[in-house]
């Protein structure tokens, strides 16, 4: 006792001031030009951070001694080198990165919540980057995240390894994070992936599988970490204009109107910064006429960013505001509910009965981050978050509305009691609240503790931890959690996890009250969270026969409880719709993903393809067959050329035909495989304050659709000009 | 490289999305046919539905629960002539019928009764009993053509008419 006492002491105790030196310096390529957003660390320790736009970086508080300092960006080879420091001292150590598209990219948040610079994390993380942004030119985050293996968003819903069908708008089995803190609604727990500007972000990952055990409620099916750009120092500006055009239906008898749907809008960013604070501040419009009938929607968003520096404390305070105002397509017209011209349905169209529907929506939020690096071995962070959503639904046969509100506190610790182990313990409370016609008014709590203690033993790196949530609704009683998990890597390549996950039912979820389908869908407020125990075996080979780099793995989720609609029989004469936990799933599968440079510095492909094999039990165990909305197979592929300032590409996606969707027999069952194909080229001189981007998605405007009777995207060609100084 | 671009392009190329679909499609498994509309059509209209029963029901919820498609479509009504299609399961249907309904949601019980009329159906073609209900055979994979017949809006018929209903 007296000896972990005594650790914990030198741990948390801080360096004397004159013992601790900088470590400073810039990230470059090997042509001298400067590389964003690099991860500058030392291993082992608190101290790391990320390259600015012109390259720098710096570390204060380094202990005097041989340092070694890691390097690493996308693209190009991480650096590991030593440094001799001595007390006080200040030391410049520029970097210069060779391009390596094969070398494994730095991953910075991850499951374990700990920073695992140059190593891998014990479950498969995808990543999408500032550059893929860049170079699809969306809109919206979720527009990229089709493109990454092993995910799918139908409707706005995220797929990851199929943990998720599709139920509109009331709930979501991947907790989303925007730098680290839970951004999913109080009310629906969904997602509002227009909250933020994609020019705020920086990076996008994702953990598949059950990331719980740290990361509570709703990160069930997994993780989507989204973390924005710093504030760099200087004056910076971003100015983004986009204009395009959607195509039309390619059958005459499908179209709907005489001219051309288009689309703009007009992002301008500005930001100003020293070495001790800064500030950014963005604005944005859009403008859609959309693709379909009654598709129109108007977004204003505005977002903000400060940073204050201090000693070895830093403060972040970030914050959005989102305004839409979009009709609302609802369900394609059938036989007889619009002009049909003869056909049996017409999927540009919707039912004249609910014409005019539209959708007011207001939310935002605001977030602080305390950190402090007391010490390299010891850092403590804090965090406090609100999340308002507000929509009132305007259609010809009712007016619906709903306030949620999530307001989130936490704490953790992060030590490094030796430079091989790494020991996070915290605590998170949230508390959730919703007023509305439909969803009642009431609230939820949920406290939870959490820790995590990671052993590195030569090649192979332990991890193990646990958290345990306790939930109630509407002040009731406590209903308790504990998830487990524990993984493992061994040189880095190989990786394997077991961990529980769950899902506490949103209050949409327990208190829906309106109609769909003609029918009554009533509350169940005895809903039970979700849970499942996922086991995942992984492996990275690179390079393999010399110009690529292939990342597999073997997944297997047994999920309990999962809460899915179904009609009831209620005696003595009626019929309702109601959520309920009805279902163990077993979801189980393979998700590879390559990627290879036959031509270095030129040509770079993707392949990504994920087998799913779902199977839905009812009770006595009969085999129901397949969950809903879960492709058997997902296909990607993609391909840049880029061949001095211009650059071209391709990408490719395919899912095949669901076998099962919700609700089948009180719903249109069309659906078919999707086979979408973008095509896009750029020019972006180097060091020049332009560049200009030709984005044409589903270019061979193909008609498909996710969910019943709704028609996804067709094809749209956008010009995004972009101009940064 | 080529090899993967080969197949995107063979893939993307093999069609496969939506298409249109036109009453009595050729990928239709069902019946087709035309409505011709009589009289005058009610100020409470809601709808008019096509219905077939695999065996003629003998009660109100055999009327209900044998219904097939068990969530109807809808026949335009406003003309005096409409096409109209049914996806159905193979089989031989002894009743296949339109079916007018009023204001009122539908619970799937025989209480739906109150809201809907039989407004005409389909009867035995020469040289059958043209008073009785004609025979439909929806053959595999294939739909069953020209099931034509008359709605008269003058002579809605509750669903007593036909079958035995203790409660509505």
């Amino acid at each position: 006792m007296h000896r972990a006492i005594a650790t914990l002491l030198i741990v948390v105790a801080p360096l004397p001031a004159a013992a601790q030196g900088v470590v400073r310096g810039t990230v470059r390529d090997k042509d001298r030009g400067p590389i964003s957003g690099a991860s500058i660390a030392i291993p082992g320790t608190t101290l790391s951070t990320r390259s600015d736009p012109q390259g720098a970086y710096r570390i204060d508080d380094v202990p005097p001694g041989r340092v070694r300092v890691y390097a690493a960006a996308l693209g190009y080879g991480p650096i590991d080198t030593v440094v001799a420091l001595t007390g006080g001292d200040s030391t410049t150590l520029d970097f210069s990165l060779s391009p390596a598209p094969l070398a494994l990219p730095p991953v910075d948040v991850v499951s374990d919540r700990v920073p695992h610079f140059g190593d891998r994390p014990a479950t498969s993380v995808a990543q999408v980057t500032e550059r893929d942004l860049d170079r699809r030119a969306v809109n919206t985050v979720d527009e990229a995240l089709d493109h990454v293996s092993g995910l799918q968003m139908v409707n706005g819903q995220t797929n990851v390894r199929g943990s998720t069908g599709y139920v509109q708008g009331l709930n979501s089995r991947v907790l989303m994070t925007v730098d680290g803190i839970p951004m999913n609604q109080g009310d629906r727990g969904g997602i509002n992936w227009d909250l933020l500007a994609v020019d705020e972000i920086e990076r996008v990952e994702i953990l598949k599988g059950a990331g719980s055990s740290l990361y509570g409620s709703a990160a069930f099916g997994g993780v989507i970490n989204v973390t924005t750009r710093d504030v760099p120092a200087g004056l910076h500006t971003r100015v983004r204009l986009t204009g395009g055009m959607y195509g039309d239906p390619p059958y005459p008898i499908w179209r709907f109107r005489d001219s051309p749907g288009m689309l703009g809008g007009a992002d301008v960013a500005a930001s100003y910064g020293t070495d001790v604070a800064g500030g950014r501040i963005s604005v944005g419009d859009r403008h859609s006429d959309g693709y379909r009938q009654q598709d129109q929607d108007d977004h204003l968003h505005f977002a903000g960013r400060a940073r204050w520096q201090h000693a070895n404390t830093r403060v972040d305070v970030s914050g959005a505001w989102a305004v839409d105002r979009y009709d609302a397509p609802l369900s394609w017209c059938a036989r007889g509910e619009c002009d049909d011209q003869g056909q049996v349905f017409q999927p540009f169209k919707v039912d004249t009965t609910e014409r005019g529907a539209r959708t007011d929506s207001r939310k935002g939020y605001l977030a602080a981050r305390v950190r402090t690096t007391v010490s390299p071995r010891f850092a403590w962070t804090a965090r406090g978050s609100w999340l308002r959503t507000h929509f009132v639904d305007l259609r010809r046969s009712a007016t619906e509305y709903g306030v949620g509100d999530r307001l989130g506190a936490a704490g953790q610790i992060e030590a490094h009691p030796e430079s091989t182990r790494t020991v996070i313990v915290g605590a998170e409370a949230t508390f959730s609240a919703v007023t509305s016609d439909i969803f009642g008014t009431h609230s939820q709590s949920e406290l939870a503790a959490y820790g995590q203690s990671e052993q590195r033993i030569g090649a192979l790196r332990v991890s193990g931890g646990a958290r345990l949530d306790f939930l109630a609704v509407d002040g009731g009683s406590l209903t308790a959690v504990v998830s487990p998990r524990v993984g493992a890597t061994l040189n880095g390549m190989w990786r394997a996890s077991v961990g529980r996950g769950f899902r506490s039912p949103t209050m949409a979820e327990r208190f829906v009250h309106t109609t769909a389908l003609g029918f009554d869908v009533v509350p169940n407020p005895t809903l039970r969270p979700e849970t499942a125990w996922s086991f995942e075996i992984g492996h990275t080979s690179a390079p393999l026969l010399r110009f690529m780099r292939l990342d597999a793995a073997l997944f297997w989720t047994e999920a309990r409880d999962l809460i899915e609609p179904q009609v009831l029989l209620i005696p003595p004469d009626t019929v309702k719709i109601q959520l309920q936990n009805v279902v163990r799933a077993h979801i189980a599968g393979f998700d590879a993903s390559v990627i290879a440079a036959p031509i270095p510095d030129r040509l770079i492909a993707t392949l990504g393809y994920t087998y799913l094999d779902t199977r839905r039990r009812l009770a006595g165990d009969s085999i129901e067959g397949p969950l809903a909305f879960r492709p058997r197979h997902l296909l990607t592929l993609g391909a840049d050329y880029n061949l001095g300032a211009l650059g071209v590409g391709a990408d490719f996606r395919f899912a095949s035909r669901p076998e099962r969707i919700e609700l089948e027999g009180f719903v249109d069952p069309r659906r078919v495989t999707v086979k979408v194909l973008d095509l896009r080229a750029a020019w972006k001189p180097a060091g020049g304050p332009v560049e200009v981007r030709l984005l044409a998605s589903n270019v061979l405007n193909y008609i498909y659709n996710l969910v019943p009777e709704t028609l996804a995207p067709v094809r749209t060609v956008t010009l995004t000009a972009v101009w940064t100084h | 490289m080529r090899k993967i671009l080969l197949l995107v392009a063979v893939v993307a190329a093999c069609g496969g999305g939506l298409e249109p679909e036109p009453i009595c499609a050729r990928t239709l498994v069902g019946l087709c046919g035309t409505v011709r509309f009589r009289g005058t059509v009610p100020a409470n209209t809601e709808n008019v539905f096509i219905a077939a029963y695999l065996t003629f029901p003998q009660t109100c919820t055999d009327l209900i629960n044998n219904r097939r498609p068990v969530i109807p479509g809808s026949v335009p009504f406003t003309d005096s002539i409409a096409l109209y299609s049914v996806p159905l399961s193979p089989g031989v249907y002894d009743w296949v019928l339109a079916v007018w309904k009023k204001p009122g949601t539908l619970t799937l019980t025989p209480a739906d009764t109150q809201y809907l009329r039989v407004a005409g159906y389909y009867r035995s073609p020469p040289p059958g009993d043209s008073s009785r209900p004609g025979v439909v055979t929806v053959p595999s994979g294939a739909a069953a053509g020209d099931i034509d017949f008359v709605v008269n809006f003058d002579s809605l018929r509750p669903a007593t008419d036909f079958v035995t209903c203790t409660a509505q």
